[in-house]
């Protein structure tokens, strides 16, 4: 398939503004760096070689003919033409993205640099907040951990607030929907698992090697149990947006979510808050478990 | 035939060095890549030729424009009434920025973020132009991925809009009120936990407002004229921003649970079988929606007001389904 201009464009002057400041490039390095063949450099070197001013035949840019035939770009002259600056798009989609990993404290140290330096060049594109308080400690030493290929020890509370100590094999920090969780292989579980950063309260690496290989399959393998549909007034329906692959309609003054749900527990914990909003609920072994909570909740105040 | 790429690079060119300004006539008849009229071709060759330029320009200006080049409109009367173009050097080259080849790792995680989203494009084009000022190295693996998030349609109409300070139309089905069409200055994209935001002025009910970009049903729509109004130096987060005040909350935790509340709070005292810990909250709703979530294994002491905000959630939740 033909390549979009704007693409090539954009890469025809990462080329010159790269050969610019980094001097006579052979043509092997420019294709590794930018991705392409080195028959693609060719040819956009030759492009930009034979670009021209409005009316004449003045070339602004030009390269050194015998360096050429010997697959080097080298400038011999260059009248100003340089690559362009971010796109208001371009700059929040890499900003928003960079210091999303970070307010989810999964950001390596380059990346904080980057982002100071994008931050620097073009003010401020997006507003980023961040609510994961994930322990600098915590964040540290998983990455001595990964790094070292060690095994590590977490305390981790899960979703149920239990609270255990597990030897993981530690593969990647990653961000899913804008939370920091650790991808790991747990030899409590024999199985692998995602550990949510700002529930680990702390880690200690082993002297053990890891055993374990990551995965391919990144992310998230919570297979619902069932689906759950729950009618709530439009005033409660914020609490819902957030369900796991949850669809949600209008019906009258109400709307009506779908979602799956993994543990009616967990649910059901996110539905008491909004319960005085909350109109109908199916299955009926959602409403039982939000009526046993209830009743423990209120137990407790007694 | 000359490539389009080739085209926009001496548009580009063009525009950058010329003293003044380029009226239409001169791109199409000076600039490589566009077909200067026909020589003694006939009113209708001549209608058709012009006609086909201008769509090809009109393009060109729109694409140069996406890819982050600034094109200026000039008007001079004393050059009579047709208006001019041209680019500002300074405004339009990429700032000076020295990246690492970590730090270009980096960069191209964080696309993953976009991916097969609506900006996903737009994240890659930006990685390929700051690889120009990164230095070369070996391919650094990073243990860091970022999953694709799910972005709705209307965040890049919106960036948009904000870069160029226009109005924008929007259907928007808020809590309180319903569905309704909105008509909103966009300030700026605010992005927390996933979740995309946009804050601006609402010009119907004449206040700032923050809406949810996932609850914009339909298409963005932009209104009036570019540089409209002035996004404030200081703009208002509202219920987005942490809150100055923070309050103390005592709560009672079962042993063994409630390991979140503990480690956030400084353990007070033992009342029978509770623990007491004083516990700093910002937002009241979302200590409420901690405690009640763990179901019974958790019980605010303090303030009676939270503690009686639970305590509705809880009867409220008793009466579901048995109305």
């Amino acid at each position: 398939m033909a390549e979009h201009a704007r693409d090539r464009l954009v890469r025809m002057l990462g080329i010159l503004t790269y050969v610019e400041r980094h001097g006579a490039t052979p043509f092997a390095e420019l294709a590794d760096h930018f991705g392409v063949s080195v028959a693609q450099v060719r040819k956009d070197i030759d492009a930009l070689w034979v670009a021209s001013e409005p009316g004449d035949s003045w070339s602004p840019i030009d390269f050194s003919a015998d360096e050429f035939d010997a697959d080097v770009a080298a400038l011999v002259r260059n009248d100003g033409v340089t690559q362009v600056r971010l796109s208001p798009r371009e700059a929040v989609a890499l900003v928003g993205a960079l210091s999303t990993m970070g307010a989810a404290g999964a950001l390596p140290e380059a990346g904080g640099q980057v982002l100071a330096k994008l931050r620097d060049a073009l003010a401020e594109p997006v507003i980023v907040l961040g609510d994961d308080a994930v322990a600098p400690e915590v964040r540290e030493g998983l990455i001595a951990a990964i790094g070292r290929y060690r095994r590590a020890r977490v305390e981790y509370v899960d979703a149920h607030d239990r609270r255990t100590t597990r030897d993981v094999d530690p593969h990647r920090l990653v961000v899913i929907d804008g939370h920091g969780y650790l991808e790991c292989f747990c030899h409590r579980a024999e199985d692998y698992r995602v550990l949510r950063l700002d529930r680990i309260a702390a880690v200690e690496t082993l002297d053990t090697p890891v055993s374990r290989p990551p995965t391919d399959t990144a992310g998230f393998s919570l297979t619902p149990a069932f689906k759950a549909t729950v009618r709530i007034a439009r005033t409660g329906r914020w609490a819902l947006e957030d369900m796991p692959g949850v669809e949600i309609e209008d019906a009258e003054e109400d709307v009506v979510a779908t979602f799956g749900v993994a543990d009616a527990a967990w649910a059901a914990g996110r539905l008491l808050p909004v319960a005085a909003h909350v109109r109908e609920v199916a299955p009926h072994r959602l409403l039982e478990e939000l009526h046993r909570q209830a009743a423990a909740v209120l137990e407790a105040h007694r | 035939m000359v490539e389009k790429s080739q085209r926009l690079l001496n548009l580009i060119i063009g525009l950058s060095s010329t003293r003044h300004r380029l009226t239409r006539d001169q791109i199409r008849d000076t600039v490589e890549g566009y077909e200067p009229l026909p020589r003694g071709a006939s009113e209708e060759d001549a209608r058709k030729a012009e006609q086909a330029f201008e769509r090809m320009f009109e393009r060109d200006k729109a694409e140069l424009r996406e890819m982050g080049v600034p094109v200026e409109t000039v008007e001079d009367s004393v050059y009579g009434d047709e208006i001019g173009y041209r680019i500002r050097p300074a405004e339009a080259a990429m700032p000076a920025l020295e990246l690492t080849a970590a730090e270009l790792a980096v960069l191209n995680v964080a696309t993953d973020y976009w991916r097969g989203a609506v900006l996903g494009g737009d994240a890659q084009q930006a990685v390929m132009k700051l690889a120009s000022s990164a230095e070369h190295g070996p391919r650094v693996e990073l243990p860091f991925a970022a999953l694709p998030a799910a972005a709705h349609d209307a965040i890049g109409t919106l960036v948009e809009a904000i870069a160029d300070r226009q109005a924008v139309r929007f259907e928007y089905s808020s809590t309180k009120a319903g569905a309704a069409t909105r008509t909103v200055e966009p300030w700026t994209v605010v992005l927390r936990a996933g979740v995309a935001y946009v804050i601006g002025f609402d010009r119907d009910r004449e206040a700032p407002r923050t809406f949810r970009v996932q609850r914009i049903g339909g298409r963005v729509t932009p209104v009036g004229e570019h540089r409209a109004y002035d996004i404030p130096d200081e703009i208002p987060l509202g219920a987005l921003g942490e809150s100055e005040d923070i309050h103390t909350a005592r709560v009672a935790l079962r042993p063994e649970s409630g390991h979140a509340l503990r480690r956030r709070g400084t353990a007070a005292s033992v009342d029978g079988g509770w623990d007491l810990y004083d516990v700093e909250y910002a937002h009241s709703d979302a200590l409420v929606a901690e405690v009640l979530g763990l179901a019974g294994a958790a019980r605010i002491v303090s303030p009676e007001d939270l503690a009686a905000a639970v305590v509705r959630a809880a009867q409220a939740a008793q009466e579901v389904g048995r109305g």
